[in-house]
């Protein structure tokens, strides 16, 4: 099992090289200049130009590359240029607030997915499926921005319930981030949790057809015990993919959702960085979300052989 | 039997709600909590800066002088000032009393000081070029006594003080060397003069100013960034919320207290809220539409003409702007005190004869490519309903939509054929043109590049009174109407709202939040 | 061999709402109330009315006239991704999973390096350095989808490969590519099939996304998308802005994930008998 993990460490290696080359290529083809940002556009050139000369950015690309690269293989991720901090203690700051919304909101979303996909699929072509099937794709269809602006309005402004803005971290008061966080996080549970709920109904569909349910059935089990033993296990591999897939991407920022909240995270951090072509950002969040993509996979499939014995861990 | 857990549940939850209380204090510190829409970027004043940056480093720091309501300009640090007979030497004699953040008092040193920081080159300084050559070139700062500061020039400068007063140059605040690490060289923070100190920051959630106790403030009442300023509250926290919405939410919710630059498409149902009151003031920034006088189309003035000819400045002012903006042909603002009889002239929408013209100078429906961006939108609405009203007259323009430092890039470059954009305010018309004048060939930003052009610009800065002045303006505004480098739309109003218990807040036409003199009941 | 009393009224249903947009598209292609794109100063923010059914917006733009406009637009774009990440992600799935050894490893490395990325971002990106139109918004949507579908497609490939009647036709010396299309193929469907109707939704909501932070296809051509985005900021004060185009995303979608759920259960193998 070790042997196995640090296999696939080692193999990361390669997809960690590639996504720090495309990152370095794709953010520099982008027209637009951090000094010009910077310094706006009626600054004088000769200071855009000067400013331009002492963030190393007229230097050869592949120099500047291996520069950053190197840098980075010694723990330094460079300091931003925007805001002079240094990027790791951004990206871990910035994080923290990210991963506490995401993890939340993915675990009740699964949950909710799990328990309405298998329900729908057995009870299937009734009203509730209609019901289920219903509700997954309404919510498939409502942008997130949009859901959390009306819950925003309706619970923040309306209700005058939750706090609109104000953020404050965890380190200030948790009870207080708490309450700040309740609206993010069940934003983001009923986006995610729309086609979860429809991955898990399809393969549980699929599982329910199988052969070895109706010998299952015709053995004489109770529906329960088929369903949990038999349906449940064989079914939740693919949506276990999805939900791996769903929290590696949404680890790496939930951008639109921080911003309707207002919410300093990591999403948001990267996305004014393209923006303001803040490049050692950009560089340092896209490294630090590849790496939290490939552990979350790595976790994910090994997962997998204990919901579904016909995939062996090799 | 689950007695005793809900028991505990209970306890858990009001011991939460107790921790979201805030704690009552024997005397309760006043908090005035206001909105950027984006991080400040530094806090070195006129460096590395923005106009979030400069409103928020302008209760930090004063200058020498500083703009008043008007756009005129007076004492701040300097209690007076005097001028040699040829207008190239200015005497300032400091005022006593004046204490930097860290205790120490104010003096002349102080200031060679800070005019030695901004003028070092490899810092930057936003209006280095100004005071090196566009305005004058500045020959020596000198200290004859411990309180008085004087400046040699080259030549006369009329605009030489408004170019120290400037919000984008930090008001040239003057600084304590405690500013600056031994070296000389680090950024610590700025220690000023200013009613308030730098407190808290952390970045991209908020930015707290403190109370400085020890302020000496100017008699009377405040004037622009000029005049008596007052900490009437301990604390201001700037949150920063970039998202329109949310920010009108949390003005209503009073998770604000007040917010400066209310977007106009939220005004709808703000203006519904009981608790808000709204103020505006129109400000001197312009948005035009940028013409690129290189382009092959757009090379022949007609067509130049006949594109502005489509364009109804009153009804696009009003949609892009939810009726707050005022229709303005002119690169001088309506706000400006130089807007006269002859800036005030708009022509009419004139389909048929921008045909005509369009028809003349060769235009056979080519499209031409408007660029614009999302980040603002006023910008991008003005460029949705020129494509609209242009093709009225079978002018084909084609929206570009980029993202910001896109767009900048693009303009810095003179890479476009039409671009819809915006100038932040300045205090004086030179400064707009100053914008859109020059060679393309040295600074390709430049948009409007004619010797006529660059004469009548001169006149502008060289004339001493007012008089002489608005002649200049009016002149230059006339050739800018016939040459048609660019279409100015219309001057934004800037639009504040405060909650009930909020007083002494006003916006103002250089469009820069100011704190001081306002409090809570 | 489509036997008319299998389908279901869940079929029909998504035949109808597809029906129905397909119609609108037809008609909006020759005929429309209004120039969609014609501005009118002096009626904005119109409600719904006899004049104008579905209200006019910010610069009395006719909204019906921008939905129907707007509905070939956003359809065109979900339609053109799907099948462009559909097409590469089933074929790059089954290799990697069936043929696993390296061809499989280097498609997880590329599909690793590419799913690093945050979707939207790699598409604000992409679409910065193409440009903002319609192909290139297809085409960035597509390669932030692609690997996604690779990997579920490959997954079920993998599961697939275990059963015995894999093994069993293996025994019996089938070539690979027969063995893929014969067995493998129709065994990952289910799961390609609710992807594809998923990633409809998705792409249409992406180009919302994209638009909102101002890459989307450029205005004034309407999409459901940028009328939505476009919406946002007077969600209150005039509603109907958000309910058309609100209504016309979520009504395709569900008839896209009905008819997708039908499509299955015909596609379905054990489903036939």
């Amino acid at each position: 099992m070790i042997a196995y993990i640090f296999r696939r460490l080692l193999l990361t290696i390669p997809t960690l090289l590639l996504v720090s080359v495309i990152v370095f290529g794709l953010i520099r083809l982008i027209p637009g200049d951090p000094a010009e940002v910077m310094m706006g556009p009626d600054a004088d050139p000769a200071s855009i130009a000067s400013l331009h000369h002492q963030m190393g950015l007229d230097r050869p690309l592949p120099v500047q590359f291996f520069a950053w690269a190197g840098r980075v293989l010694h723990g330094d991720f460079g300091i931003s240029i925007a805001t002079g901090e240094p990027v790791a203690r951004l990206i871990v700051e910035r994080f923290q607030l990210t991963a506490v919304i995401v993890l939340a909101a993915v675990s009740l979303a699964t949950l909710i997915a799990v328990s309405l996909g298998m329900i729908a699929a057995w009870r299937r072509n009734s009203r509730l499926d209609l019901a289920v099937v219903g509700g997954a794709t309404i919510v498939l269809a409502v942008p997130s921005f949009w859901l959390g602006l009306v819950l925003l309005l309706v619970f923040g402004l309306k209700l005058g319930w939750l706090p609109v803005v104000g953020y404050v971290p965890f380190s200030d008061s948790a009870g207080a981030a708490l309450l700040f966080l309740i609206l993010p996080i069940v934003t983001l549970t009923i986006t995610e949790s729309g086609v979860l709920t429809r991955m898990m109904r399809a393969s549980a569909i699929d599982v329910l057809n199988q052969e070895y349910v109706t010998h299952a059935r015709a053995k004489g089990l109770r529906e329960r015990t088929v369903l949990a033993r038999h349906v449940f296990p064989n079914a939740f591999a693919p949506t276990l993919t999805l939900v791996g897939l769903s929290l590696g991407h949404l680890l790496g920022g939930i951008a639109v959702i921080e911003t309707v909240f207002t919410l300093p995270g990591l999403g948001r951090l990267m996305v004014d960085s393209v923006l303001a072509r803040d490049y050692p950002v950009v560089q340092g969040c896209l490294l630090f979300t590849a790496v939290i993509y490939v552990v979350v996979n790595l976790v994910v499939d090994m997962l997998y052989p204990i919901f579904d014995p016909r995939v062996t861990a090799q | 039997m689950w007695g005793g857990d809900a028991r505990k549940a209970v306890t858990a939850i009001g011991l939460l709600l107790a921790a979201m209380l805030p704690a009552a204090h024997a005397r309760a510190e006043t908090l005035l909590r206001t909105r950027l829409n984006a991080d400040i970027v530094s806090t070195m004043p006129g460096m590395r800066r923005d106009e979030n940056t400069d409103a928020v480093l302008l209760h930090i720091v004063e200058g020498l002088v500083a703009s008043r309501e008007d756009g005129s300009v007076g004492p701040m640090l300097a209690k007076s000032w005097s001028m040699s007979q040829d207008g190239k030497v200015y005497t300032f004699a400091l005022r006593d009393g004046v204490r930097f953040h860290n205790g120490a008092p104010l003096t002349a040193d102080d200031v060679l000081w800070s005019f030695h920081w901004y003028m070092e080159p490899a810092n930057h300084w936003r209006c280095l070029s100004a005071l090196h050559g566009t305005i004058a070139n500045v020959l020596s700062i000198t200290a004859p006594d411990k309180m008085t500061v004087r400046i040699a020039l080259d030549r006369p400068a009329p605009l030489f003080l408004k170019t120290l007063s400037r919000a984008d140059c930090g008001g040239t605040g003057i600084l304590q060397r405690a500013s600056v690490a031994a070296d000389g060289v680090n950024w610590i923070g700025p220690v000023g003069t200013g009613p308030f100190m730098l407190g808290g920051w952390r970045h991209g959630n908020y930015l707290e100013l403190l109370r400085f106790p020890h302020y000496a403030a100017l008699p009377g009442p405040g004037d622009g960034n000029a005049g008596g300023k007052h900490a009437l509250v301990d604390r201001i926290r700037f949150l920063i919320i970039p998202d329109s919405s949310a920010a009108a939410a949390a003005l209503m919710r009073g998770n604000l207290d007040l917010m400066d630059a209310l977007d106009s498409n939220q005004l709808g149902i703000v203006r519904r809220d009981p608790a808000i009151r709204l103020m505006g003031a129109p400000t001197l920034d312009f948005y035009p539409i940028l013409l690129q006088t290189g382009d092959r189309v757009l090379k022949d003035a007609r067509m130049r003409r006949a594109i502005a000819l489509t364009i109804d400045r009153s009804g696009l002012a009003r949609a892009a702007t939810n009726g707050t903006a005022l229709a303005n042909a002119s690169p001088v603002p309506v706000a400006s005190p130089f807007y006269g009889p002859a800036e005030s002239m708009m022509t009419k929408p004139d389909i048929a004869q921008a045909r005509r013209l369009a028809a003349a100078s060769g235009y056979k429906g080519q499209p031409i490519i408007l660029t614009t961006n999302r980040r603002y939108p006023q910008m991008f609405d003005a460029a949705v309903l020129v494509q609209a009203m242009a093709a009225e007259a079978g002018i084909n323009f084609q929206i570009q939509t980029v993202d910001w430092a896109t767009q900048v890039s693009l303009y810095s470059g003179g890479k476009y054929q039409a671009m819809a954009f915006a100038f932040s305010a300045k205090m004086d018309p030179s400064f707009n043109f100053d914008l859109l004048i020059g060679d393309k060939t040295k600074d390709a930003r430049k948009v409007w590049d004619s010797e006529e052009s660059r004469a009548l610009y001169q006149q502008t800065l060289e004339a001493a009174d007012p008089a002489a002045r608005q002649a200049a303006f009016d002149r230059l505004n006339a050739a800018f109407l016939a040459d048609v480098p660019a279409i100015v739309l219309f001057n934004s109003r800037r639009i504040g709202g405060v909650r009930a218990n909020i007083h002494g807040y006003k916006p103002w036409p250089a469009a820069q939040q100011r704190l001081w003199n306002v409090g809570i009941q | 061999m489509i036997r008319l009393r299998r389908l279901h009224w869940n079929a029909l249903l998504g035949l109808a709402l597809v029906g129905w947009l397909l119609l609108i598209i037809l008609l909006g292609a020759f005929w429309t109330p209004y120039d969609p794109i014609a501005i009118d100063l002096a009626h904005p923010f119109t409600p719904p009315s006899a004049a104008h059914w579905l209200g006019s917006d910010q610069f009395g733009r006719d909204v019906l006239s921008r939905a129907m406009l707007g509905a070939r637009i956003s359809f065109s774009i979900a339609l053109g991704t799907v099948a462009l990440v559909i097409a590469l992600g089933t074929m790059l799935g089954l290799c990697a999973g069936f043929l696993r050894g390296w061809i499989d490893r280097a498609i997880m490395t590329a599909c690793d390096a590419v799913l690093a990325f945050p979707g939207i971002l790699l598409a604000l990106a992409l679409i910065a350095v193409l440009g903002s139109n319609k192909s290139s918004i297809v085409l960035a949507l597509s390669i932030a989808y692609l690997p996604s579908v690779t990997r579920v497609v490959r997954s079920a490939a993998l599961s697939i490969r275990e059963r015995e009647y894999i093994e069993a036709s293996r025994v019996a010396g089938d070539a690979r590519l027969y063995t893929i299309l014969r067995h493998v193929l129709p065994n990952a469907l289910p799961a390609v099939m609710v992807l594809a109707t998923s990633l409809f939704g998705w792409a249409v909501l992406s180009e919302s996304a994209l638009s909102f932070l101002g890459v989307g296809v450029p205005p004034p051509a309407p999409t459901w998308g940028n009328m939505l985005s476009d919406a946002r900021p007077y969600m209150e004060e005039a509603s109907w802005l958000s309910l058309a185009p609100g209504f016309c995303i979520m009504l395709t979608l569900l008839g896209v994930n009905l008819l997708g759920d039908a499509l299955r259960d015909y596609l379905d193998p054990r489903g036939r008998q």
